[in-house]
């Protein structure tokens, strides 16, 4: 019954303590030779259940050019992801659906510069299409990376932005809220840090933007006082979902369902949806 | 197209249901505590094909159960198994007596979400091996509005086989779809009293403008729609849905309604998946881990339930999310009318 709702369980690989209150779930397919057939575009996301206690929807925050198994991060914000913190070691199962949504639009980033600005967990589905233009740096031009947290220990992906940072053809820029003893890099909220640091240019530039919503507020109004167009702005829209697949009525927005037209929004496309999200 | 048309009396009818029940899984108006709904009869006796349609529970959950198993599992250390889920007990072949008209229409109304992109199967191999037979009223109830919605109540063909009362104490039945055709052959009795259609058309017409004469509600649903659409900051939402105690029994009841919830419930390593109903109006619909709500305020969660039913659904879908059914109202423990709120807050638009 109810086919379309069955999850295929998948196991846990690996778990990656990122911040004391986010993790890194890397997950394989336990059926023999279903890893290899699980295709996704940075930007959708997966229903994940831990039986017993629910399933929820995160992004998948890495990329399918690495295609050997799939991370979920998951901060500790509510009940099932306290459970899943609290109740899930590597070895175990849990159910995936997916993938669902859209994606981030691939070929209009294709000869561009990218900016990819990010908060907190929010760099989470960034970090997907971040991979994947990594592993297809020669399709794109200038390569940023603003990324701000509340402290250097509320920081995702620690290894990786290390990585990022010896990549001769990024630019990564570092920011948190509050000075902290060893800290060198820059302190201050995203929005400042873009203007003051970042100074990005404008032509031929896409925005990628994912953070807190009031992180995303005050970036995309930076990003316009900059002079950027609504339509090179993209962001990624967190709702309330359930089914994943147009059916349950939860994430809808006016007209919009955001697990179906979105995640993935431009700006442009926001500003026709009702303020309601 | 058109089909033919059989002419028979009380007697007759009788007779026709019998014959269907005795052949057939067959689903109808069952009475309980004063209201009916739609359960598997094995004896006409059991039922009422023409219950009153303010205590008649929608065929809905035929289609689409209050709360089925999505499945089972068992989750232990050593693993977790999907086990078999239940064989679908609504996936039968099965015919549908008593029906109305309204419920009948919500079904096609409810075609277009569960057919876009992924298409739910078993909501639509139950419609599939479902004949639906549905008997025209003949007086609205208090909170009916059928007739003032974006259908054709008189042409209807959301029902498979129409069964029409006439004014003339005749009974009409008479196939609306290829399927309800085919279902008519099997009961040759009715099928030897064929009416010519220049016989047939006035009767069923008479019937008609009887009924439609005795609506108390009536709307323009063009002028709605438009209205509805320019008046997100009404600020007749709150005072409109002031009284409401988000009980959820409007969307509960209301034929469809299709928001559903996913629910776990574990008991040691045994566990069960349900899809339930669930409604815009709970004030948890949008709450997110973490406490973000879109929608927090009652007024808020009812201006989505009016706007998805007459503005969103219509823009996505080309159907109004409403047949004008009444049962949100009749059922509605404050007294708040759909009808009333939708007209109510289009008044103030400019």
């Amino acid at each position: 019954m109810e086919q379309l709702l069955v999850p295929m369980i998948c196991k846990i690989d690996k778990i990656i303590q990122e911040t004391p209150d986010i993790r890194t779930y890397r997950l394989k397919f336990k059926e023999e030779g279903r890893m290899e057939k699980f295709s996704w575009m940075p930007g959708q996301f997966i229903e994940f259940s831990f039986l017993g206690s629910g399933e929820c929807t995160f992004c998948i925050a890495s990329s399918s050019t690495r295609k050997e198994s799939f991370d979920c991060s998951i901060k500790r914000a509510g009940i099932v992801t306290a459970d899943i913190h609290s109740g899930l070691d590597e070895g175990d199962e849990v159910g995936i659906r997916g993938p669902y949504g859209n994606w981030f639009p691939l070929n209009d980033l294709k000869g561009k510069n990218l900016l990819f600005v990010g908060g907190g967990i929010g760099l989470a589905p960034l970090r997907s299409l971040i991979q994947y233009c990594i592993d297809n740096r020669n399709d794109y031009k200038d390569f940023t990376i603003l990324y701000g947290a509340r402290s250097s220990a509320d920081m995702c992906y620690k290894d990786e932005i290390k990585e990022w940072q010896a990549n001769k053809g990024l630019r990564v820029v570092l920011t948190i809220d509050k000075a902290e003893e060893t800290w060198k890099s820059n302190v201050g909220v995203v929005p400042k840090i873009l203007e003051e640091v970042v100074k990005p240019v404008i032509e031929n530039t896409k925005v990628i933007t994912c953070g807190p919503p009031i992180m995303i507020k005050y970036t995309i109004q930076s990003l316009l006082k900059l002079g950027f167009a609504d339509k090179d702005i993209i962001t990624t829209l967190e709702m309330k979902m359930q089914c994943g697949i147009g059916k349950c009525g939860r994430c809808n927005i006016g007209s919009t369902y955001v697990c179906k037209d979105g995640p993935v929004f431009t700006n442009e496309q926001l500003k026709l949806l009702p303020d309601e999200f | 197209m058109s089909f033919e048309t059989f002419v028979t009396d009380k007697t007759g009818l009788q007779k026709f249901y019998e014959a269907i029940i005795e052949k057939n899984e067959t689903y109808a108006p069952v009475e309980k505590f004063g209201n009916f709904d739609f359960k598997r009869i094995t004896r006409l006796s059991e039922c009422n094909p023409e219950s009153p349609i303010e205590k008649t529970r929608s065929i809905k959950p035929l289609f689409f159960p209050r709360s089925a198993k999505v499945m089972k599992y068992v989750a232990t250390s050593a693993g977790t198994e999907i086990a078999e889920t239940d064989k679908d007990p609504l996936a039968g072949k099965r015919v549908i007596i008593g029906a109305k008209h309204c419920d009948a229409r919500a079904l096609q109304v409810l075609d277009k979400v569960y057919s876009w992109d992924y298409i739910d199967t078993d909501f639509r191999n139950r419609r599939q091996n479902t004949v639906i037979v549905s008997t025209r009223c003949d007086k609205a109830a208090i909170h009916c509005f059928c007739t003032s919605l974006d259908y054709d109540v008189e042409t209807l063909d959301a029902m498979d086989v129409l069964i029409v009362n006439g004014i003339d104490g005749k009974i009409y039945i008479r196939a609306k779809t290829e399927k309800g055709n085919a279902f008519l052959k099997n009961f040759p009795t009715i099928h030897d009293s064929q009416l010519p259609e220049n016989e047939a058309a006035p009767a069923l017409k008479a019937q008609y403008e009887a009924f439609a004469a005795t609506f108390r509600l009536q709307m323009n649903y063009r002028e709605v729609n438009e209205k509805l659409s320019k008046v997100f900051d009404s600020p007749e939402f709150e005072s409109l849905s002031s009284n409401c105690i988000s009980c959820n029994t409007c969307a509960f009841v209301c034929p469809t309604c299709h928001c559903f919830k996913i629910s776990d419930e574990k008991v040691k390593d045994t566990g069960v998946r349900y899809k339930s109903y669930d409604s815009c109006n709970n004030g948890y619909f949008t709450l997110m881990a973490g406490g973000h709500n879109p929608r927090p305020a009652k007024y808020r969660r009812w201006r989505q339930r009016a706007l998805h039913k007459f503005v969103y659904y219509k823009e996505r879908f080309g159907e109004n999310l409403c047949v004008g059914c009444g049962k949100c109202t009749f059922a509605c423990p404050v007294n708040i009318s759909i009808f009333e709120v939708v007209n109510q807050v289009s008044d103030t638009a400019m």
